[in-house]
């Protein structure tokens, strides 16, 4: 029987993994992937907790909606990462520090 | 009102005397120092000053003393006066000391001709005529210490008048030193006598029947007319004025400064260290002499006449014709005060003004011997000293008037008939003998060593003659082809020498030679109470002493002009106690001069070790302290500021790390602070 125990160990693992690619890789697209996987972490947890709602699928909805959120998001991150490296000619995150100013 | 007429002009001739000296010293002093018109204004000066002291003298002599004061100041209730008093003493002393000054004066011109501060020397010439002046003539006992001080003052100026030679530099400081021992006395003297009769008026004091005349001794107080203080006061100030004459007029113990005071110019020693000055001691005894009880006088005696015993035996070996003639003038101090001693006031006094003019007189005469001796060194080169007279002999044919004038001021000086030196000399000896008559047990021998002392006079005296004079220029001998210029001099030299050998002669002084009393200066001081001589030692004394007087001088012939008697022994005991002034300098020099200086030496140890040493130690204590200051405002002030900016700094430099622009890190930075939030919310 899965528990929501194990739902919450997977997903803080994702959450965990996710953070560490965000923090620590030096491609923007990783860091992109990095993010998804958080945001994969917190659906996941969405869907995990969704079975103690009153209202029936309420969370699975939710989380549809997310995924379709985090699809818009990551087309906008996309065109920023294209943007970026066309002034840049690079995406790694430590080279573009003009934000420093 | 004639007599007061008379006494109002005499105090003006008399202020006038004493200042003329003074002004002739305030103009020379404004004068360049080589300027020649300072010789002719302080001889004018003396010159008129002597003509006046002559119409004061002519006017008081014999006649009822003139008196005048005014109040100087008054203090609290004392009231100080200030004033002239003349009598018979102090014109006398006047018309001595002007008269002796001008010769001195005339013959300085020409002596000090070449000196490079010729108008220096007149200053203080006229400088000390001024204050001796002032001296024998002032009634308050202030004003006499004042002037007392000022002539020590101008005799320590003109014997260190050549301050190159180091001689002279310590000669002055010694007679200055020495002259401080007596001015010490002097002043507690006047101090004991203003505690017991409240006044420094010496007139009033020591008047015939003054407040000293009125005062006893009984009881161990001393009792006079206006209060009474214990009988040792008495002697304490009789002590204190016999300091003050024993420094003045150089009588044993304190008379070593005399002699070495010959490095002043020779015409100095004539006037201030033969004639003059040396005499204010004798003059103090006069002005005082109602003071000392019969044990008193009888200590002034003996001193008296040890010193002029002793000085008489020294000058026998001397070679220095200065020194010689310096322990002859101490001698001669001696027979005075040996005379005070004896009740012989007058008889002191007169031997003062004869000696005085025979003692200058023979001092002019050193001065042109030394002169020409100077000359004859300069001329030919020599490593001679001109004032040994070892090398000298032969000079009468040379210096034919200095040599005449030299024979009268050595006979006067000896003593021997038709000079004023007889007269005075024997009235000494007469009335010594008469006091020894009186006296018991070793005091007897009191008059015998004074006669004593005027053979060893004799001796020396025609030993020094005969040596510069007899025979040949002992120089000749050991330098034969020296060349001689030698001359009496100008009449500078020769009218001084002139003046003064007339007035070694007795007409001077009375119209009989042979006897004191009818001397009119005798006559004059002679106090009436005392007593009048009708002993038999008048009679023999006199021939007795010329006698053996001759006997000497003809010894003394045929020892150094003859050479035909043997030569004393150089060697013996006597000679070397004679030769070395019987070792007194030595004696002071190891009891006094050195311990002193090793006091000193230790004083500046002590200075330089302990109290110099005490103040570094203070300064390198406060430079430890300062220097410890300095740390800690280095270290632990500005550290602790430096500590706060180093850590705003480290805080900034911390803080600026998490703005480094890079995307990653803020969001790392954001992660460590959630956490941080929720690990401390756990905590807490």
């Amino acid at each position: 029987m899965i528990t929501l125990t194990d739902f919450l160990v997977v997903s803080a693992a994702l959450f965990c993994i996710g953070l560490y690619m965000t923090v620590s890789k030096r491609n923007a697209i990783q860091i992109l992937i990095g993010i998804e996987l958080i945001l994969n972490a917190a659906i996941l947890n969405l869907v995990a907790y969704g079975k103690y709602d009153k209202v029936n699928n309420s969370g699975q909805i939710f989380a549809l909606f997310a995924i379709v959120l985090a699809a818009a998001t990551t087309a906008v991150a996309l065109a920023i990462i294209l943007n970026v490296y066309r002034r840049y000619k690079t995406i790694d995150p430590n080279d573009i520090n003009k934000l420093k100013d | 009102m004639e007599d007061f007429l008379h006494s109002i002009q005499s105090l003006n001739y008399t202020v006038a005397a004493v200042a003329l000296p003074l002004f002739a010293a305030l103009i020379n002093l404004c004068l360049p120092v080589k300027s020649k018109a300072a010789g002719w204004i302080s001889t004018i000066a003396i010159l008129l000053s002597c003509v006046l002291s002559a119409r004061v003298f002519a006017t008081v002599w014999n006649n009822p003393q003139v008196h005048a004061q005014r109040i100087w100041f008054t203090i609290g209730e004392t009231q100080v006066y200030a004033g002239i008093l003349l009598n018979n003493l102090s014109v006398l002393m006047l018309l001595l000391v002007s008269v002796i000054a001008l010769p001195v004066h005339i013959y300085s011109t020409a002596y000090m001709k070449h000196d490079d501060r010729y108008s220096r020397y007149f200053t203080y010439l006229s400088f000390f005529c001024f204050s001796m002046l002032a001296l024998v003539v002032v009634d308050s006992l202030i004003l006499f210490y004042a002037f007392w001080e000022l002539v020590g003052f101008s005799s320590y100026l003109l014997i260190g008048f050549w301050f190159t030679k180091d001689k002279a530099i310590q000669a002055n400081k010694k007679a200055f030193i020495m002259n401080r021992i007596g001015d010490i006395g002097l002043l507690s003297a006047i101090i004991i006598l203003f505690a017991q009769f409240h006044t420094f008026d010496i007139d009033t004091i020591f008047a015939g029947k003054g407040l000293i005349a009125q005062s006893v001794i009984k009881n161990g107080l001393w009792i006079g007319p206006v209060g009474q203080i214990p009988a040792l006061w008495q002697y304490v100030a009789c002590a204190g004025i016999f300091l003050a004459v024993a420094a003045k007029s150089a009588q044993f113990p304190l008379h070593t400064w005399l002699p070495d005071a010959m490095e002043g110019p020779t015409s100095v020693s004539a006037l201030i260290h033969a004639a003059t000055m040396v005499a204010a001691g004798v003059f103090l005894l006069g002005r005082v002499y109602p003071m000392f009880t019969e044990t008193e006088l009888t200590i002034l005696a003996c001193i008296g006449c040890f010193t002029a015993f002793m000085a008489a035996t020294i000058a026998l070996t001397q070679n220095d014709l200065k020194r010689i003639l310096a322990y002859s003038t101490i001698s001669q101090l001696g027979f005075m005060i040996l005379a005070m001693g004896v009740r012989a006031y007058a008889s002191s006094l007169f031997h003062l003004a004869t000696h005085a003019f025979f003692k200058c007189l023979l001092f002019l005469v050193a001065g042109i011997v030394i002169h020409q001796m100077q000359h004859i060194k300069d001329d030919n080169q020599l490593d001679i000293d001109p004032q040994d007279i070892t090398h000298m002999g032969g000079l009468r044919k040379k210096l034919p008037i200095t040599f005449i004038a030299a024979v009268i001021g050595a006979v006067a000086l000896v003593g021997l008939p038709f000079t004023s030196g007889y007269l005075s000399k024997d009235g000494i000896l007469i009335q010594a003998f008469d006091w020894g008559e009186r006296q018991n047990g070793w005091l007897k021998i009191v008059p015998v060593t004074a006669l004593l002392t005027s053979l060893l006079t004799a001796f020396y005296v025609s030993r020094l003659i005969f040596k510069v004079f007899f025979g040949e220029l002992r120089l000749l001998k050991t330098n034969p082809d020296i060349k001689l210029h030698l001359s009496d001099g100008g009449w500078q030299y020769k009218l001084p020498l002139v003046l003064l050998a007339v007035c070694c002669l007795f007409p001077v002084f009375s119209f009989n030679p042979f006897y004191f009393e009818h001397a009119w200066l005798y006559i004059g001081l002679a106090h009436p109470h005392f007593p009048k001589l009708e002993s038999s030692y008048h009679t023999i004394i006199p021939r007795v002493v010329t006698i053996l007087n001759l006997l000497v001088l003809l010894e003394a012939y045929r020892m150094y002009v003859q050479a035909k008697r043997f030569k004393f022994s150089q060697n013996n005991f006597f000679y070397r106690l004679s030769y070395n002034q019987w070792y007194i300098d030595n004696l002071y020099k190891r009891a006094i001069v050195n311990p002193v200086l090793r006091l000193g030496s230790v004083c500046f140890w002590i200075d330089r070790t302990v109290v110099d040493g005490f103040l570094q130690l203070l300064a390198r204590i406060s430079g430890a302290i300062a220097k410890l200051a300095a740390w800690t405002d280095e270290y632990i002030v500005d550290g602790f500021l430096h500590l706060l900016a180093a850590i705003v700094q480290s805080i900034g430099n911390f803080a600026r790390k998490f703005q480094s622009g890079k995307v990653q890190y803020y969001l790392f930075s954001m992660l460590v602070i959630v956490l941080l939030l929720f690990i401390l919310k756990i905590l807490i």
